[in-house]
């Protein structure tokens, strides 16, 4: 199951990567223009040239106001001048994509760490509400204890962050260890162990720890002093600069854990081929608990920093930030440098997502399937290799016709006849780049 | 570890599941409902009498018939993909799709109206099967031609339907869930689909050629191939005969009560993985699949009525007890093994 992600060239992945992106950002495309025509309103959001035909939601401006609106509105349109000259960063649309950005950060290495240990670890989504359960109910307990201050705070966030980390850890452990000792699928575990969280977690605040006069079922607010503290960027946007840097600390720290370490080396060496590592010397069952148990305390780190920066309690609506972690982790070809652009890419879609609500009536739901596609091409590399070959035969793309190995065309010409070809004609360029480098 | 229930007699059993695991589960069911009838006969007051009056009354039966279909026919369908050595973890994915469909096409007929003599109803459960059968299929594409992560696609299928439902659902009717209907399919329907289906599965799959091929699929591909068995089509046929019956699940759910909700993780609400844990926990026999899908969807329907008398269980809870036997089971008694090939891309050799 695991392989395909392994032997593969860094260089390739980018590559699949990007036409992953690129060509669920044209099925987006399509999708909006075929609801533009059918939803129902008064006036055409935009007019298709030559036909004539009007449909309700303009395509063009989902994608502007999508990418631009998540930075804050950095190019200016419609107007003179490529930049907009009252953009600053510290604005509060970054902010909020950045914040996005810096829990997607955790979750993904939780999912990369165990990617790498042969272990598709669903359950970060479950790791992490248990990580922000520890994390809140720990500061909660602590901060009556201490002097109120800034001093007082930086220990609060750095015990309750630890917290997190154990309480996602422990988590964690358990499908690693039916994984290694009974047998148990780990992705059917995990996906189980999810849902226990959840339910767990859930009446344990609504029975025990819910606040007084709360409406929602949720914890009491951890002190202000407690929180990683938001500079430079408004205090609405939920991000703390502080959070980010730990997030590219936690990745520069886990690369070099993985591929520097004994212990990565024995993590490498068991996603790759178990049996020959245990022929190593390697002890695979150990190995296994621990991928997870590290996993998951990744998992429950992003725990601990939504409810330290984002929402400041725990409460019931935990967002998808684990289910969106493999996506980032897939996207990254479960590389930890590789995380750190996938889950930016991921903070500007979410960050995105509100700037559609605001300014246009395509419904925010788009990004979630933008998501799904994302995925799913990203899983087909198979698909643009065909289509690579397709175009790297067929048409004079970048790549050239003659020059690319032909040993490959003659297989891609038997195959590569019907579904690939029309939809390989959505993403021709792409796919042409494509094919054009992974021959050369 | 020896299993106690193995050696119980049960003459008919022994014909129909060859199977000593599942056997003891279905021995341990009948046996626990049994003694639960007999304490309720003996103490009408107790909480046992309470538990024995929802579990045997009509009101819980129409609850469960309602809650089980679609796990239990989502589940047939992942019996079948994997069987084949597809593993389809997007059931969740298909379910959400046919709900919606089947919602969307019976309000755009327009209720009381008829297509052909159909009324919009049926016309909408067909299209839900319709969705949910084409959504599968792009996930066989994805699986067979182009030889994707299994596990990872399932995912996509599964996220794309979570997204692409609530964005159809606001676009057409301005929120993420559909108006009501103002019609609904009974539960007698629900629970005659799902028990037609499974006797229909567990025949394909036991007394047919194609049970045969999908078996051998899953098992040794290459076999397969060697006869002269496309093991492609093979695969697609289990794949798709998921979405089939993912499809007559999602719809019954939504039309039983006339309405999709799309908000948080939409109706369906994790049915698909139970769906998951139903045929796992019943070791791929579809008998099995229909006894453990009864008997989760039965936990959920009892605890409803339990709140109602009064009982402070959080229900929450009580949900929670599926996965967490399906934890225990994987971990101890069951250790459900998959078809040999499940997971795996199979190359003709040519």
């Amino acid at each position: 199951m695991i392989e395909p992600f392994v032997d593969r060239s860094v260089a390739e992945r980018i590559l699949i990567s990007i036409a992953a992106i690129l060509l669920s950002i044209a099925v987006g495309f399509a999708i909006v223009l075929v609801s533009g025509r059918i939803a129902e309103c008064s006036t055409a959001a935009w007019t298709m040239p030559v036909t004539g035909l009007g449909f309700c939601y303009d395509p063009f401006e989902v994608y502007v106001v999508l990418f631009n609106g998540a930075l804050g509105y950095p190019f200016a349109v419609g107007e003179p001048g490529i930049f907009n000259p009252s953009w600053t960063p510290f604005n509060l649309s970054l902010g909020l994509t950045l914040s996005e950005t810096t829990l997607l950060i955790f979750t993904g290495l939780s999912v990369a760490v165990a990617f790498r240990a042969g272990l598709f670890n669903i359950g970060t989504q479950g790791q992490l509400v248990v990580g922000a359960l520890a994390t809140a109910l720990t500061v909660l307990a602590l901060a009556p204890l201490l002097p109120a201050g800034p001093i007082s705070g930086v220990v609060i966030v750095a015990v309750g962050t630890l917290a997190g980390a154990v309480g996602g850890g422990l988590w964690g452990a358990i499908p690693g260890a039916l994984k290694a000792y009974a047998d148990a699928n780990e992705v059917i575990t995990t996906i189980m162990l999810n849902f226990v969280a959840a339910n767990v977690a859930y009446v344990l605040v609504l029975e025990v720890f819910r606040a007084e006069g709360s409406s929602v079922v949720a914890t009491r607010y951890v002190p202000e002093y407690a929180q990683f503290s938001p500079w430079l960027f408004p205090d609405s946007s939920d991000f703390a600069l502080l959070a980010l840097l730990v997030g590219v600390g936690a990745i520069g720290g886990l690369y070099y854990l993985v591929e520097h370490t004994p212990f990565g080396y024995d993590l490498r060496t068991s996603g790759v081929q178990a049996a020959a590592a245990e022929y190593g010397g390697v002890n695979a069952k150990l190995t296994t608990v621990r991928a997870m148990t590290l996993s998951g305390a990744l998992g429950g780190v992003g725990g601990a920093v939504w409810v330290l920066m984002s929402e400041g309690r725990w409460i019931e609506s935990v967002p998808d930030l684990g289910f969106d972690g493999i996506t980032v982790s897939i996207l990254a070809g479960n590389n930890p440098l590789g995380v750190l652009p996938a889950a930016f890419l991921f903070g500007i879609l979410k960050g995105g997502a509100l700037e559609i609500g605001f300014r246009t009536d395509v419904p925010t739901e788009l990004v979630g399937v933008l998501r799904g596609l994302i995925i799913l091409f990203v899983a087909m590399p198979e698909f643009f290799r065909m289509a690579g070959r397709y175009a790297g035969l067929g048409s004079d793309g970048p790549g050239g016709p003659g020059t690319t190995g032909n040993d490959d065309g003659s297989e891609g010409a038997d195959d590569g006849t019907d579904t690939k070809g029309t939809a390989g004609d959505g993403t021709g360029s792409a796919a042409a780049v494509d094919g054009g480098e992974l021959d050369a | 570890m020896r299993n106690p229930l193995a050696d119980v007699p049960v003459p008919l059993l022994d014909d129909l599941i060859d199977d000593e695991y599942v056997r003891s589960l279905v021995v341990g069911v009948v046996g626990t409902l049994g003694v639960l009838g007999l304490l309720g006969l003996l103490f009408p007051g107790s909480v046992a009498g309470d538990l024995a009056g929802i579990v045997f009354s009509t009101g819980t039966a129409a609850s469960t018939a309602r809650l089980a279909a679609p796990i239990v026919l989502a589940g047939l369908g992942g019996i079948f993909a994997e069987k084949s050595g597809v593993i389809n973890i997007g059931l969740e994915g298909l379910l959400i799709i046919s709900a919606f469909a089947s919602v969307y096409i019976a309000s755009v007929i327009g209720i009381g109206n008829a297509v052909l003599g159909v009324p919009a109803i049926w016309i909408g459960f067909l299209a839900g099967i319709v969705a949910s059968t084409l959504l599968a299929g792009v996930f066989g594409v994805v699986c067979i031609e182009f030889k994707a992560d299994q596990i990872i696609a399932g995912l996509a299928v599964w996220l794309i339907a979570l997204g692409l439902a609530p964005f159809m659902s606001t676009v057409f009717f301005g929120g993420v869930n559909t108006p009501n209907l103002g019609a609904s399919v009974g539960w007698r329907y629900s629970a005659v689909m799902v028990l037609v289906a499974t006797v229909a599965s567990w025949w394909t799959l036991n007394r047919t050629a194609f049970g045969k091929h999908l078996q051998a699929s899953g098992e040794n591909p290459k076999a397969l191939d060697t006869v002269g068995v496309s093991v492609s089509r093979v695969r697609y046929a289990g794949v798709l005969l998921s979405g089939v019956l993912s499809g007559v699940g999602g719809s019954a759910l939504a039309l039983s009560i006339g309405q999709f909700v799309g908000s948080g993780e939409t109706m369906v609400q994790g049915k698909g993985f139970i769906a998951i844990v139903a045929y796992l926990f019943g070791n791929y026999n579809p008998l099995g699949t229909l006894g453990a899908g009864v008997l989760f969807a039965g936990l959920d329907a009892t605890q409803i009525r339990l709140q109602q008398l009064g009982y402070a269980i959080p229900d929450t809870l009580v949900q929670t007890i599926p996965y967490v036997v399906v934890i225990v089971v994987l971990a101890l008694v069951g250790r459900t093994r998959i078809p040999a090939a499940a997971g795996d891309h199979y190359e003709t050799e040519e």
